[in-house]
C-alpha cells in the first residue's frame, strides 16, 4: 500500500529511485512494483462496450462466415470484468484464431488478455492459453512474459514458472537480461527442490537451461549450459536424436554429450574468471556413471535375448548406436577434464541457484529501466494503431451507410 | 451459310453456377492432405504413402506444424530438409519464410501455403518463390543460435567451361552456310559449349502455359 503510494508520487520511469525502492519490497518477488505496475496500461483510453452484446455480435458475424476484425476481439478482451468473462474470451480467442484473420491478432490484446487474466486470478487459464498457443494464437512478447513468470514466482510455483520458461524458450526470445535472468531463477528454484523429472520433462529443461546459458557470458551462464547439455544428452542415450530435437529449437547432429565435455573443455583453456558449478559438474559425473553402469548390465544380460529383440534393434539409428559406443570414451574424457578444472580452480562451490541469486542482485535492477521506457514506447505505438483502427472502423461505416441512403433513394425514386 | 449456332443462355448460367459452387467447395489443405497415420493413407484420395517414407513421417514433422507453434507464423526463420541435409551435407540449403497463407478450417493450423526466399547449396536466389513440398513430412527448423554457423559456406569455384569442336560433317556445313552469308573465313571456329544453356527448363514452360491461360482464360 504504502510502496503503491510511493510509486504515484514518484511518477512512471526513475532508475535511481527504483534501487531504493527495492529493498523495501518484499524478497520473494524479483521484479520491482514500478515494473509489474498496471498504472501505465490502466491510463489508456477506455472502450466501454458491453461484452454480451459484442458477443452476440461476434456470433453473429461468425455464423454469416464473414471474418472478426481484430478490434473487435481486442476490445473484448479489454472490457473483462469477471472471472466468468475469462472463460467466454477464451473461447473467442479460440474462435478468432480458427478464422481467416488469425494473422491479425494484435500484440495489445494478447497483452491485454495476460494482465486481465492475472488480475482476476486466473493464472492457470494464461498457463492454459499459453501452453496451448497453436489453439488461440498466444504469442507473448518479452514483457509480457516477464510478467507472467514473475507472477508465479511471487507465488512460488515453480513448475508453473518453469511452463512458462518453456514456452519462451520454445519462441526462442531469451533477447532481454530481464526474461534471462527470471527464467534462470525460475529454473535454478525448480531443480532445487529436486523433482522426479520424465523424459519429456528433462528435454525441456535441458534446452531451455542450453538456450537460456548461450545468452549469458558468465559462470552462471555457462554452467546452465553444461547442465542443460547433460540432461539432453541424457535423453538423446535413452531414446535416441529425434526425440531430442523434435518439436525444438535444437540441433539435429548427435552429441550432446560431447557438446557438454567441451563445454568443460572451454572453460578450463580461458584463463578469464569463469567457473563452472559444483552441482552441474557432479550432476554430469552421475549421469555418465549411471549410463555406463546400465549399458554394462544390458550387454552383460543381454546376449541371451538377441534372437527375439533383433528386431526392435534394427530400428535404431546407425547414429544412435555410435553414440553408446562412445559412451566409455566420454567418462574417461570426463575424468581428466574435471582434473583439469579442479586444479585450474575453475570449479564453483556454490550450487546454481546461488549464482543466480546473486546475478539477480547485481543486474536485474539496471536491466529494468530500458525494458521500462521500451514498454512505454510500445503501448504509445499500440495506442496510436488502435485509435486509428476505430477510425477506420468509424469511416467504413459512414460510407456504407452513404452507400445505403444512395440505394434507398435511387430504388425509392425509381418506384 | 452456316446455320446460326443457338445461343444456349440457360446453359451459360449452369456453367457458371458449377465453376461457383466448385471454387466455393474446393477441399482445403487441410483436407486434401489430412493423414491416418496408422495406415498411412490419405482419407482424401485413398492412396497409401510410399513405404520408405513412412519411417521420415513418423519421425519428422511438416512445415506447418513447426510453423503453427512459432510468432507470426515463423516469418523471417530458416527452415531446412531432412532430404537436403542427407543429400549434400556440406553444402547448406534452407528455406528463408516471407509471407505465409494459413488454412484456418485445419484444427491445429497444420496446413497452408508458404512463400519464401531459397538458398539451394549455398546460391541464394532473388525473389521469393511459393514454397513446394510444405506437406512433406521432412522439414526442420534451424534454431536461431546455430543459424550463423548453418549459413557458413565456402564455395568451391566452378571448374571454366571447356569448348569442343563441331563434327567435321556439321562443322562443314556451318563453315558453309558462313561463307554464304559473306562473314568470310576470318572468323573464329564454331566450337560446342560442353554445358548445355537449358533454354527449354520446368521455368520456360511454366510460364508459357501462364501466358496461354491468361490469352484463352479459365474454364468457364
Amino acid at each position: 500500500m504504502a510502496a503503491s503510494v510511493l510509486q504515484r508520487c514518484l511518477g512512471a520511469v526513475k532508475v535511481i529511485h527504483k534501487c531504493g525502492t527495492y529493498s523495501f519490497i518484499d524478497r520473494r518477488c524479483l521484479l520491482s512494483a514500478a515494473y509489474t505496475d498496471t498504472k501505465l496500461w490502466e491510463e489508456r483510453e477506455k472502450d466501454h462496450q458491453n461484452l454480451s452484446l459484442m458477443a452476440a455480435l461476434m456470433d453473429r458475424i461468425y455464423d454469416r462466415n464473414f471474418p472478426v476484425s481484430s478490434l473487435t476481439i481486442s476490445r473484448f478482451v479489454d472490457n473483462i470484468s469477471s472471472r466468468e468473462e475469462v472463460d467466454q474470451a477464451e473461447y473467442y480467442l479460440y474462435k478468432f484464431r480458427h478464422s481467416p484473420n488469425c494473422w491479425y491478432l494484435r500484440d495489445w490484446t494478447v497483452h491485454s488478455w495476460v494482465r486481465q487474466c492475472l488480475r482476476y486470478g486466473a493464472r492457470d487459464k494464461a498457463l492454459h492459453t499459453l501452453k496451448n498457443k497453436v489453439q488461440y494464437g498466444m504469442f507473448p512478447d518479452d514483457f509480457t512474459f516477464n510478467l507472467l513468470i514473475d507472477s508465479f514466482i511471487k507465488n512460488e510455483d515453480f513448475k508453473g514458472a518453469c511452463s512458462v520458461v518453456e514456452e519462451v524458450m520454445l519462441q526462442e526470445s531469451f533477447n532481454l537480461l530481464t526474461t534471462q535472468i527470471l527464467s534462470m531463477y525460475a529454473l535454478s528454484s525448480y531443480l532445487a527442490t529436486k523433482p522426479e523429472l520424465s523424459v519429456s520433462e528433462q528435454r525441456t529443461l535441458g534446452a531451455a537451461l542450453l538456450i537460456c546459458g548461450l545468452k549469458q557470458d558468465n559462470s552462471t551462464g555457462l554452467s546452465a549450459q553444461l547442465l542443460g547439455c547433460a540432461l539432453l544428452g541424457k535423453v538423446e542415450m535413452a531414446a535416441g536424436i529425434h526425440a531430442v530435437f523434435r518439436g525444438m529449437p535444437l540441433m539435429w547432429t548427435p552429441g550432446y554429450l560431447g557438446r557438454a565435455l567441451a563445454i568443460m573443455e572451454r572453460v578450463a583453456a580461458t584463463p578469464g574468471d569463469s567457473k563452472l558449478s559444483k552441482d552441474a559438474v557432479d550432476y554430469l559425473e552421475g549421469l555418465l556413471q549411471d549410463l555406463s553402469s546400465a549399458l554394462d548390465s544390458k550387454s552383460s544380460s543381454g546376449e541371451d535375448e538377441l534372437g527375439g529383440e533383433e528386431e526392435g534393434k534394427k530400428e535404431e539409428d546407425e547414429d544412435d548406436q555410435a553414440e553408446r559406443e562412445k559412451l566409455p570414451l566420454y567418462a574417461s574424457r570426463f575424468k581428466e577434464l574435471s582434473g583439469q578444472l579442479q586444479s585450474g580452480g575453475k570449479v564453483d562451490p556454490s550450487p546454481l541457484q546461488v549464482l543466480v541469486s546473486s546475478l539477480v542482485q547485481q543486474g536485474l535492477a539496471s536491466a529494468e529501466g530500458p525494458d521500462m521506457e521500451q514498454y512505454q514506447r510500445k503501448v504509445g505505438e499500440w495506442e496510436a494503431e488502435r485509435q486509428q483502427l476505430i477510425r477506420r472502423e468509424k469511416e467504413m461505416r459512414e460510407r456504407a451507410e452513404e452507400e445505403r441512403q444512395a440505394r434507398q433513394a435511387a430504388k425509392a425514386a425509381a418506384q | 451459310m452456316v446455320k446460326k449456332k443457338r445461343i444456349r443462355l440457360i446453359a451459360e448460367m449452369a456453367r457458371k453456377i458449377r465453376a461457383y459452387r466448385e471454387l466455393k467447395n474446393r477441399p482445403r489443405e487441410s483436407e486434401k492432405y489430412a493423414l491416418d497415420y496408422d495406415t498411412m493413407t490419405r482419407p482424401h484420395t485413398r492412396k497409401t504413402l510410399p513405404v520408405l517414407a513412412w519411417q521420415d513421417v513418423r519421425r519428422e514433422s511438416r512445415l506447418f506444424s513447426l510453423l503453427s507453434g512459432l510468432r507470426m507464423f515463423g516469418v523471417g526463420h530458416l527452415f531446412t530438409r531432412k532430404s537436403w541435409l542427407t543429400e549434400h551435407p556440406e553444402a547448406p540449403s534452407y528455406w528463408q519464410v516471407t509471407k505465409v497463407k494459413v488454412d484456418y478450417t485445419a484444427e491445429n493450423m497444420d496446413h497452408g501455403r508458404a512463400w519464401g526466399v531459397l538458398t539451394y547449396k549455398g546460391k541464394q536466389e532473388s525473389e521469393p518463390k511459393e514454397m513446394d513440398k510444405v506437406m512433406y513430412h521432412d522439414w526442420r527448423l534451424v534454431p536461431k543460435h546455430e543459424e550463423e554457423q548453418f549459413k557458413l559456406y565456402n564455395p568451391v569455384p566452378e571448374p571454366p567451361i571447356r569448348y569442343v569442336s563441331y563434327p567435321p560433317l556439321l562443322r562443314a556445313m556451318l563453315l558453309a552456310q558462313r561463307q554464304k552469308d559473306e562473314l568470310g573465313s576470318a572468323a573464329e571456329e564454331p566450337t560446342l559449349p560442353l554445358k548445355r544453356d537449358v533454354l527449354l527448363s520446368k521455368e520456360y514452360f511454366r510460364s508459357q502455359e501462364k501466358k496461354r491461360e491468361r490469352q484463352e482464360g479459365t474454364a468457364v
